[in-house]
């Protein structure tokens, strides 16, 4: 027997519901109601938040309200949203409740899970330790990404947060045999259609198949309610999920954006009347990043390779939405303002970002070592720039002199040409294999390349490059 | 945003060396004003004396002086480098240290055997780090170059030369053209007589050659005015050099200073702006509390 109750309140995105109370629906269970629009009508989902005592619920729509009134009757599902998973998935597009949005009709569907589940636990956990190559020589020499682990690009806004995430989708998911989940949270709806198309033009390496085949998509923009973009990195990652338990493959998911998830946290805890905490914040912030993040894993039975940009509001890498989702992460790129003010893309801060496996143990001593000698360079001309500022480089020991002479070579070496990027740029993507990667920065610490200029660095691969666009610029002059 | 106290910290340090900059300044406006006094009292009478070799060196047919004979063949060159005993100069020294490279690989091509001598700890210090071997170092120059030390080092480039141990005396150092202007020249002083192109002009304009009456005898005239010519020349560069030094240090502290006072500026601004979101957000998060509680 279907279990109905009835609409009490509304209040903005969330609603409160009346059961009778030996059929009280249960936490995260769905409800569907039905809303007037216009001539029809349209279902609204519903997820049960709170239970208030007295038969009654509060619910978070995963919708828009509008149209909804008291009174109105609200059907329990019996269990919580579950989405659609496994190869009837690929290629498509879907919204947080599994249905799909590109107007290619029907998901043949056999199998559905709930987007509620518990992390996988302790024992089911795989300790592996293995780098994840990229192409991107800052990313791959400072902030090596792990196989099968959680790499996060912080920064502020129009940083280039999502240029790097669609770079990166090229590149991996291009070269990457397995599947790749891509969930859109509270971000553009442009970007996610500007991702769509160029996903079915990219081919996956020479196999004449295209990315989108081997991809899924679920998203919950900007516009729509909190509801909506709270629980869509959930769908997302149900979906990765299912590729990782039932096919054993090697499943990327990618998010953009993961701070989205945190606001629109803290937009429907206020609903939900908790008291607010540290800068406005719900005060269960930390427990929703856990609950999501925890569950991206990889288990002895295959491996997600997440990829999460966040959001930094005001360039503060203090607040508390990105500085709960730091902790969680393997790798951590910081995007800095002031390095892209300088023009030099992409604009990650080399003395910021880290990442968990950049140790002798993971990724070699040479490795190492080079990443931490750039690092010191750099460190040491930060440190002289205040100096600079005031007494000019000429008052600076001969020693320092040569220090800031490479950190700025340094600095513009860590730049480089995208392959998403070719259309604005009309330079050719670069992808430097990690060994050329490290032998290039050796070289330029170790001063072979000293009497090249500074802007040769400039947007090149490896560093014979620069000695070409040298004498193209000498040539030019 | 970064944190106030990191901010007000840096902020202090700046003004601290801001203190420095502007002292120094002072400094060295007062002692340019010395030293600006001593290179001209003695500008006049090097002019006149390195105009008398000069047109000696020409007028003279008969007339001949070691120190005037260039040497057909250059087997032993030396360079002399002037540079200060301390830095906070701007460019001074390193545009001297610069110079004195290139031309070092220049003499290194004509002469067999070629030596540096540096006078200053900066300069002493840059050639070391450059890995290129100093003969003798001087440190007794400070911004009043006294007589009597040019003068010894001096009369040891005559011995040396009039002995055939060397060959070529070059000098780099910082040329003092007017308040505006200096450069890093680089000048030849021994043989003498290579340089009676460089003052000659003055003598050519005046359209009339010089005629001279020697008495008692030309030879011992010139046994003690070539000599002296040299030890003059060689006054005059380290005169220049150390009023060049000066007005270097005064134009760089002062932009210093100046480059000081914005930076003070410009993290008070960010500061301020930190300390008050800081305040705005503390209020904020109190009277949302309170609001929580009282609904």
């Amino acid at each position: 027997m279907a279990n109905i109750g009835h609409i009490t309140q509304v209040i903005g995105s969330t609603f409160d519901a009346e059961f009778s109370e030996e059929n009280l629906p249960a936490i995260y269970n769905a409800v569907k109601v039905e809303v007037k629009e216009g001539e029809g009508t349209r279902t609204l989902t519903g997820e049960i938040s709170k239970q208030l005592g007295g038969g009654r619920v509060r619910c978070v729509a995963l919708g828009s309200t509008e149209g909804v009134v008291r009174g109105q009757d609200c059907l329990d599902t019996g269990g919580p949203v579950a989405v659609p998973v496994g190869e009837a998935t690929l290629g498509r597009v879907f919204n947080l409740l599994g249905e799909p949005v590109d107007g290619r009709g029907e998901v043949n569907v056999t199998e559905t899970r709930p987007i509620h589940r518990p992390a996988p636990l302790v024992e089911e956990l795989s300790t592996n330790t293995e780098l994840f190559e990229t192409g991107i020589k800052v990313i791959d020499l400072l902030t090596p990404f792990v196989r099968g682990g959680k790499a996060g690009l912080f920064g502020g806004a129009g940083l280039g947060k999502t240029v790097i995430l669609t770079e990166l989708i090229a590149r991996i998911a291009s070269s990457h045999g397995g599947y790749s989940v891509f969930a859109g949270v509270g971000e553009r709806t442009r970007e996610g259609t500007d991702l769509w198309n160029e996903m079915q033009e990219t081919e996956i390496g020479q196999t004449g198949r295209k990315v989108i085949e081997q991809t899924c998509m679920v998203f919950g923009q900007m516009n729509e309610p909190p509801g909506s973009r709270l629980r869509v990195a959930l769908s997302a990652l149900t979906m990765a999920e299912h590729f990782r338990d039932q096919t054993g493959a090697d499943t990327l998911l990618f998010v953009d954006n993961i701070f989205r998830f945190s606001q629109a946290g803290s937009e429907v805890s206020a609903l939900l009347g908790r008291m607010p905490s540290a800068v406005g914040y719900q005060p269960t912030l930390a427990t929703e990043m856990g609950a999501l993040q925890e569950r991206i894993a990889s288990t002895n039975k295959g491996a997600i390779t997440s990829v999460q940009a966040v959001y930094v509001p005001a360039d503060d890498p203090t607040d508390p939405a990105p500085a709960t989702a730091f902790g969680q992460l393997d790798a951590f790129i910081y995007l800095e303002r002031s390095i892209s003010e300088k023009g030099i893309y992409p604009a990650v801060d080399p003395l910021a970002s880290s990442s968990r496996i950049l140790d002798p143990q993971y990724v070699g001593e040479r490795h190492y070592t080079i990443a931490r000698r750039v690092q010191t360079t750099l460190q040491r001309y930060r440190e002289l720039q205040d100096i600079i500022a005031i007494l000019g480089v000429d008052e600076l020991s001969e020693e320092d002199k040569l220090v800031v002479h490479r950190a700025r070579r340094i600095e513009r070496f860590l730049s480089q040409p995208f392959l998403v990027a070719e259309v604005f740029t009309g330079k050719a993507g670069e992808i430097t294999p990690l060994e050329e990667t490290i032998r290039s920065f050796e070289e330029i610490c170790d001063g072979k390349w000293d009497h090249l200029p500074e802007q040769a660095f400039m947007y090149v691969g490896v560093v014979e490059q620069a000695e070409e666009q040298a004498k193209k610029m000498a040539a030019g002059t | 945003m970064a944190n106030p106290r990191a901010l007000d910290k840096r902020r202090k340090s700046i003004r601290n060396i801001k203190k420095i900059t502007r002292t120094m300044e002072l400094i060295a406006t007062a002692r340019f004003k010395k030293a600006m006094d001593r290179a001209s009292a003695a500008t006049a009478y090097t002019d006149r004396i390195t105009g008398i070799v000069g047109d000696l060196a020409r007028a003279g047919l008969d007339v001949s002086h070691p120190l005037l004979d260039g040497r057909e063949e250059t087997a032993n060159a030396k360079l002399l480098v002037l540079t200060a005993n301390r830095g906070l100069c701007g460019g001074y020294n390193g545009n001297v240290i610069r110079l004195a490279t290139a031309r070092r690989g220049e003499l290194a091509e004509l002469a067999g055997h070629l030596s540096m001598d540096v006078s200053g700890k900066r300069g002493i210090s840059g050639f070391r780090f450059r890995d290129i071997p100093v003969d003798q170092e001087f440190r007794q120059f400070d911004d009043q170059p006294a007589w009597e030390g040019v003068e010894a080092i001096a009369d040891d480039y005559l011995h040396r030369f009039v002995a055939g141990e060397l060959d070529r005396l070059d000098v780099v150092y910082t040329r003092f053209h007017s308040i505006s202007r200096q450069t890093p020249v680089v000048e030849t002083l021994l043989p003498l007589g290579s340089l009676a192109d460089d003052s000659g002009e003055a003598s050519a304009e005046s359209g009339s050659k010089p005629v001279y009456e020697m008495i008692p005898s030309p030879r011992s005239i010139l046994e003690e005015v070539v000599p002296t010519s040299f030890k003059v020349k060689l006054f005059k560069c380290f005169l220049d050099a150390a009023v060049s030094e000066q007005i270097a240090r005064m134009v760089a502290m002062k932009s210093a200073t100046e480059n000081a006072n914005e930076m003070i500026k410009s993290l008070s601004m960010t500061y301020n702006r930190a300390r008050q979101s800081k305040i705005t957000g503390e209020i904020m998060e109190v009277i949302g509390g309170v609001e929580a509680l009282a609904s």
